[in-house]
């Protein structure tokens, strides 16, 4: 199948970036070693505060270390807005291709790829140093992957839409850099989201970016139980509703005007 | 030397305000986007009132420092943040034709103004601390007047670090990577308290990367968490040494490229 | 006024190994393999003359350029420029050269180019005086002030490469280094730059070393070449030498409407293919006019196509060694002609 092979040859492309990412897995677990040390000296002597364990931070911010590189750290605008800068996008646009399952199964290539090179190592090294959390039920894993899954595909529908915004817009970076912040921000990566002050807590745990780095990592810790998925699933159909009817709109628009 | 430094800025700036539309949300954004990891910090502290000892506004006064002393390099020496592309593409091969040093040609070239949104940011973060400690009735004339060194002691700190980076492209020919272990963990890291961190990365600070000096160290003596004065005058120092050093390194480099061609 | 004696340049290459284990090893341990790049060159060029610097790519044209302007150091041997050397003096060095990379600019890509020679006004510590008068000569001789207020990224590159010439000679250099200045230029675009070469050299005796791939470059404006291959020079004398030296016949293809029959080959005619409906001629100028040569081809046949090529360098270093020309491999470097 043509999305197959897409995802085939991105994943192999990718692979020729290895030693410069290898040098930056290092800086990676660096950063998440950096949160950690944070969440050590704020919680020091304040444990019984709060519903996170010292060790179990540690787990956590692991945990969304690892999840970053296949969630949240995708190319910007999924490279879209390169090809509409080009005029390489009325091409892809002719294709006899679903245009959107063109673009991501391109990203799932490389994700499958940062799976392998960036999540795993990234995941051991810093397992090394906080210890390695297993969940008590092995539900949990099933119930974790099939979180993390949903996670991958809002984290491409998110940038999905950034990406074609540039139908519109010629230049991304500020709306990329804005939903960046809030993946971040929001979504759990510096901070959990239940840890947030009250109504800003019940706000982030509801919007979409939450599901992407908190829902995962609360469900494998067991903090949150896998009923969160279904909101998952929820925004999931939202968003890809969003995605098709944009992607009918950016058609028109190079239709009538010629890109 | 001024004149043509006067003549690059003005020039600088017109270029750079033929988009201005991008300008500006560049701006915007970049100053948003670092103070939402602020606000995350405040509400972590709300909630855990204190870090190491450190409360908001003393982090708050780290993290301002930090903040504006990283972006004000970004913003004075892009050419040297992107110097990479002097190797790949050959460009550097120019700088080395003008009777000029192709240090000062590469600082001179360009500024990223939309950087300064960063700066702004820090800035406010460092007021809104000051005046939460000035409640505290911790404010005094001497750390007012110490913040420009402690300014400059970081933008000297970072320029070493970011020159001395840059020069490893001589031989690599790549730099991205390796800014991010130099340039951006370290920044990171400085916006809290050295503390906080394991031994052996608390070392890395000190000594290879020297991030504890620009805003950590003085802040011991001036915050009286068990500082001494002297350490007001060390920091400066330091800043000013790994100038010097990585200048020299950066000469080496230039040694090197003459004699290889990258 | 530029002088080089024994001219070599070693690059010492690493052998990266392949795949992630070979990049990883290649951190640590590093084996090299060194390379001459230029073995022994030497040459005198005084005030005023246009020298065509020629060669195959890799031949060491762009390394010699570059230790002449002093951006390498040579492994051995001596440069002086206008009196200094590159290597101890790069910045008085700097001061009395202006250097052209046809493939990029010394622009400030963003800035209008007016900004750019104003900054390079302050560079070079150009008085106002002598700054006006050159941005004078300038709008006379290349049309400067055209564009002189577009954003230097919005010029075509005709333009750009105006602008390029211009900002070399802002200080008034004796010595100029164009490194394929009409490279990707239309006509009309390399006979203006032309122009102004013939002009700053003739008038202003400026001394000037151009490299090219360009023959039309080479015969309409340099009164000497120096021909290089492999690191050494091959020939240094005029361009008429290199013809008497190699003969460099020229190529025309002509197309049929039926296969020609060819009667009698002209003097001068030295290689005749028949493919087909096609002739591939090989033949020298002097001894047999083009237009003769073009008669006669009428009268073998309905010519439907006539196309003329002219051999470009890396055909001349081939004929040098003395073989023969491929026709297949020949490339259009000079104009076709339909009929």
């Amino acid at each position: 199948m043509v999305y197959w092979e897409i995802i085939r040859k991105s994943y192999r492309q990718n692979l020729q970036y290895r030693l410069s990412h290898l040098i930056s897995n290092g800086a990676s677990a660096i950063f998440g070693l950096i949160y950690i040390a944070i969440w050590f000296g704020v919680m020091s002597g304040k444990e019984g505060t709060s519903p996170y364990a010292m060790r179990e931070m540690g787990h956590y911010l692991t945990f969304t270390q690892c999840t970053l590189w296949i969630t949240t750290f995708l190319t910007p605008g999924l490279g879209i807005s390169n090809s509409v800068r080009t005029g390489a996008v009325s091409f892809d646009l002719m294709r006899p291709v679903n245009y959107f399952l063109y673009v991501i199964s391109h990203e799932i290539g490389r994700i499958a790829y940062n799976l392998l090179h960036r999540s795993v190592p990234i995941g051991i090294t810093l397992s090394l140093l906080v210890g390695l959390a297993l969940p008590a039920n092995p539900a949990t894993f099933v119930w974790t992957l099939l979180s993390l899954a949903l996670a991958v595909y809002l984290g491409l529908l998110l940038f999905y839409l950034v990406g074609i915004s540039s139908f519109w817009t010629t230049e991304i970076r500020w709306a990329h850099q804005t939903i960046v912040a809030m993946m971040l921000g929001l979504g759990g990566q510096m901070i959990p989201v239940n840890l947030l002050p009250d109504m800003l807590g019940k706000i982030a745990a509801a919007l979409p970016f939450a599901c992407i780095l908190y829902d995962p990592a609360a469900i494998y810790m067991e903090k949150i139980p896998p009923t969160a998925i279904g909101l998952q699933a929820g925004w999931a159909l939202v968003l890809t509703a969003a995605a098709l009817t944009v992607t009918r709109l950016a058609r028109q628009k190079v239709e009538i005007q010629g890109g | 030397m001024f004149f043509l430094y006067r003549k690059l800025l003005a020039a600088s700036i017109r270029a750079q305000m033929q988009y201005k539309l991008n300008f500006i949300a560049t701006a915007v954004t970049t100053a948003m986007l670092s103070s939402i990891d602020f606000l995350i910090l405040s509400a972590i502290l709300h909630r855990f009132d204190h870090v190491k000892g450190w409360n908001l506004y003393e982090v708050g006064l780290l993290y301002g420092l930090a903040s504006i002393a990283v972006s004000l390099y970004r913003v004075l020496a892009p050419e040297i943040h992107d110097f990479e592309r002097y190797i790949v593409f050959g460009e550097l091969d120019q700088l080395l034709t003008r009777p000029v040093s192709p240090l000062l040609l590469l600082l001179t070239r360009n500024l990223e103004l939309s950087r300064i949104g960063g700066a702004v940011q820090g800035l406010v973060i460092l007021i809104v601390s000051l005046g939460g400690l000035a409640g505290q009735g911790r404010v005094t004339w001497l750390l007012l007047s110490y913040l420009p060194i402690a300014v400059l002691t970081g933008l000297m700190i970072f320029f070493a670090i970011g020159l001395a980076t840059a020069t490893t492209a001589f031989w690599t020919g790549q730099l991205k990577e390796l800014q991010t272990f130099t340039i951006f963990a370290p920044a990171t890291a400085a916006n809290f308290p050295i503390s906080l961190y394991p031994g052996w990365l608390k070392l890395l600070f000190y000594s290879v990367v020297p991030v504890a000096f620009l805003n950590y160290v003085p802040m011991l003596y001036l915050l009286d968490k068990g500082g001494a004065w002297p350490l007001l005058l060390v920091a400066p120092l330091v800043g000013g040494v790994f100038c010097w050093l990585s200048i020299r390194f950066w000469q080496f480099g230039i040694r090197h490229y003459h004699s290889t061609g990258s | 006024m530029i002088e080089a004696s024994g001219l070599v340049k070693t690059f010492r290459l690493a052998r990266g190994g392949n795949g992630t284990l070979g990049a990883l090893k290649g951190l640590f341990t590093r084996a090299y393999t060194e390379v001459q790049a230029v073995k022994g060159i030497s040459f005198t060029i005084r005030e005023g003359e246009f020298v065509g610097y020629i060669g195959p790519n890799g031949a060491g044209k762009s390394t010699t350029i570059k230790m002449l302007a002093g951006i390498l150091h040579p492994t051995e041997g001596e440069v002086t420029v206008a009196g200094c050397s590159p290597q101890r003096e790069r910045k008085e060095v700097a001061k009395r050269i202006g250097v052209v990379f046809g493939q990029r600019t010394q622009l400030w890509w963003d800035l209008p180019v007016r900004d750019s020679m104003e900054i390079l006004q302050a560079m070079y510590k150009i008085d106002d005086r002598s700054f006006r008068d050159a941005m004078e000569r300038f709008n006379a001789l290349l049309d400067l002030h055209e564009f002189l207020d577009i954003p230097v990224r919005k010029l075509s590159l005709g333009q750009r490469m105006r602008a390029d010439l211009a900002a070399a000679l802002l200080h008034d250099p004796p010595v100029l280094f164009l490194d394929e200045p009409t490279i990707g230029l239309d006509v009309v675009a390399k006979n203006k730059i032309r122009q102004f070469l013939r002009e700053i050299n003739r008038t202003d005796r400026k001394t000037i070393l151009l490299t090219t791939h360009d023959m039309d470059d080479i015969e309409q404006l340099c009164s000497r070449i120096i021909l290089i291959n492999h690191g050494q020079v091959m020939l240094d004398g005029t361009l008429d030498q290199l013809r008497a030296q190699i003969g460099l016949p020229s190529v025309i293809v002509a197309e049929y409407r039926e296969p020609p029959a060819i009667t009698g080959v002209l003097d001068g005619v030295e290689q005749v293919e028949q493919i087909g409906n096609r002739l591939v001629i090989h033949y020298d100028k002097r001894k047999t006019p083009t237009p003769r040569l073009l008669a006669e081809i009428g009268r073998w046949g309905e010519p439907v196509d006539i196309q003329m090529k002219e051999p470009d360098i890396e055909e001349i270093i081939r004929l040098l060694y003395g073989r023969v020309a491929n026709p297949a491999r020949l490339s259009y470097t000079s104009f076709s002609t339909w009929y």
